[in-house]
């Protein structure tokens, strides 16, 4: 009850912030649907090349566009300017503040900024799963789908806790913030399914910044790939990765000393 | 005024040294999405034999070609110009007798840029030994490229800087360059090689000069053009380079006269 009281608190101070600047919310959608259209447009040439990569179909490819896009979405609207603010308070001591509040300090530092516009690409990327299943003929059963939404819950779930990890290694390399950056580019390979790319890229997303958990392994659960107990892994590889992060978060406020005092 | 772009470089080279952490995030961004389209597209190649008769070497040699085409043309720099027209920062270097962007922000990306090809040079030798390309470069195909790619810069340095320059007028101009880079990367050759594109964006990359910066010194150097294309190609960046030097400088005169010079 109380992290909802937290949550619609900041969204609502959020929203505040961003109708100030309406003019640049027209200009943001039309960089959207800019991006949309670079994307199909991309997908048709492949397409117009080939029947499928990777043995997947159009339909599939579009599912897979939208699940990589909620991780961008998610990217775009907490993770960049949250870190951005976490490192400025890291550096000039202002975190002493977040920290006195009687609140979780990791639920405050990871929604201090939602950056409120990019629910429009929240919605482009429900609209693409939704098209893209609609025109799927290869499920049998809901339970793809049941599986293939809890997946792509937990996936992004993993790419969230990454983050948490990382920020919280800024606690004793002060110089890490720039690792988000390396993870947003390797987050890039997610758009075309893992087993396209050659082993050390494979392994690479799945190991190092798991965005072929996110956004492949929800695919092959849709496309009935998995065993019931792969999804149940996957599933609970989701549930350590937020208590582990958790734990790193602890750990990195144990060492944090504060700049200001 | 040889004398100032020597000075320059000197200043420059030493800055970019400083940077050189930032350098290597820098190029870990770039380099992902060129070995993305690579690994897609070989795959598939492999899978059907070709692709509209690329082969999957032939497609890892065109994206390995692109990577160091991409690298050595594009520009780095000029997005600091709308900040300093917008925030007013433009003004101390209005003052100082040599051109803020045909000096100093040009020699400032050219420091940029050879520390970014010394840092890619190894990491272009893995990739190499990781997608077996078809490369046979010569000699000749090599001394080409050399106008060839230095034309392809100035093309995108130009544009791009001409573009920035709506920054003296309006204060949304990240969204006109954000539509501009989209239509370039799909007409330059960025994402495909243009004879994959559907006829209709084939035809407008015929006409456009996108190809020019990009997709031409690549062809260049795989070696896949006679010596008469390569001539008129040429010749066309020649003509576009001064076409675009007089349009910007147009825009820029015209900018300068509107420059409020905010916060002085």
């Amino acid at each position: 009850m109380y992290i909802l009281k937290l949550l619609s608190t900041s969204i609502k101070s959020n929203l505040q912030h961003d109708l100030a600047y309406r003019a640049d919310l027209i200009v943001n959608l039309v960089l959207s649907l800019i991006g949309l259209g670079s994307d199909l447009f991309g997908l048709s040439i492949i397409y117009a090349n080939t029947n499928d990569i990777g043995g997947w179909g159009p339909s599939e490819l579009i599912i897979l566009l939208g699940v990589w896009r909620l991780v961008n979405v998610l990217m775009n609207m907490i993770i960049w300017p949250n870190t951005f603010n976490f490192n400025m308070s890291v550096h000039d001591g202002s975190l002493d503040y977040t920290l006195l509040l009687p609140v979780n300090s990791q639920l405050l530092i990871s929604t201090k900024r939602i950056v409120i516009w990019h629910l429009f690409d929240f919605v482009i990327a429900i609209g693409l799963i939704i098209i893209g299943l609609a025109h799927n003929t290869g499920i049998t059963s809901p339970l793809q789908i049941v599986a293939f939404l809890g997946l792509t819950l937990s996936g992004t779930t993993i790419i969230y806790s990454l983050w948490i990890t990382l920020i919280s290694l800024t606690f004793w390399f002060t110089k890490f913030g720039n690792s988000i950056v390396i993870m947003s580019a390797v987050l890039d390979a997610g758009r075309y399914p893992a087993h396209v790319y050659p082993f050390w890229l494979r392994a690479l997303m799945t190991f190092v910044v798991p965005v072929a958990v996110a956004t492949t392994v929800p695919l092959q659960a849709l496309r009935g790939e998995l065993q019931w107990w792969q999804a149940i892994g996957f599933l609970g590889i989701g549930l350590i990765a937020v208590w582990l992060s958790s734990r790193a978060w602890i750990a990195g406020l144990r060492r944090y000393s504060g700049a200001s005092s | 005024m040889f004398a100032i772009y020597r000075r320059l470089w000197q200043v420059n080279w030493a800055e970019q040294w400083q940077y050189r952490a930032d350098l290597l995030l820098f190029l870990t961004g770039w380099l992902i999405s060129p070995i993305i389209f690579m690994a897609v597209w070989t795959t598939v190649a492999s899978a059907q034999g070709n692709v509209n008769g690329i082969t999957a070497p032939e497609f890892a040699a065109y994206y390995l070609v692109l990577l160091l085409v991409t690298i050595a043309t594009s520009d780095t720099t000029l997005n600091s110009l709308s900040y300093k027209i917008m925030g007013g920062g433009l003004s101390y270097q209005l003052v100082v007798p040599v051109h803020p962007v045909l000096t100093q922000m040009l020699v400032n990306n050219l420091a940029s840029k050879a520390l970014q090809m010394a840092a890619l040079t190894p990491i272009w030798l893995i990739l190499y030994l990781l997608f077996h390309p078809a490369l046979a470069i010569t000699p000749t195909n090599m001394l080409l490229a050399l106008p060839a790619i230095t034309m392809g810069f100035l093309l995108q340095f130009l544009a791009n800087a001409t573009i920035t320059c709506l920054a003296f007028w309006t204060t949304r101009g990240g969204s006109i360059m954000s539509l501009y880079g989209t239509i370039f990367s799909f007409l330059s050759g960025q994402i495909v090689p243009l004879t994959l594109l559907p006829l209709f964006a084939q035809n407008a990359a015929a006409v456009l000069p996108f190809r020019l910066a990009l997709y031409f010194p690549v062809q260049l150097i795989l070696g896949t053009f006679t010596v008469e294309e390569t001539l008129i190609n040429l010749g066309l960046q020649l003509i576009w380079c001064l076409v675009l030097l007089v349009v910007f400088n147009l825009v820029w005169r015209a900018g300068l006269k509107r420059y409020s010079a905010v916060g002085a």
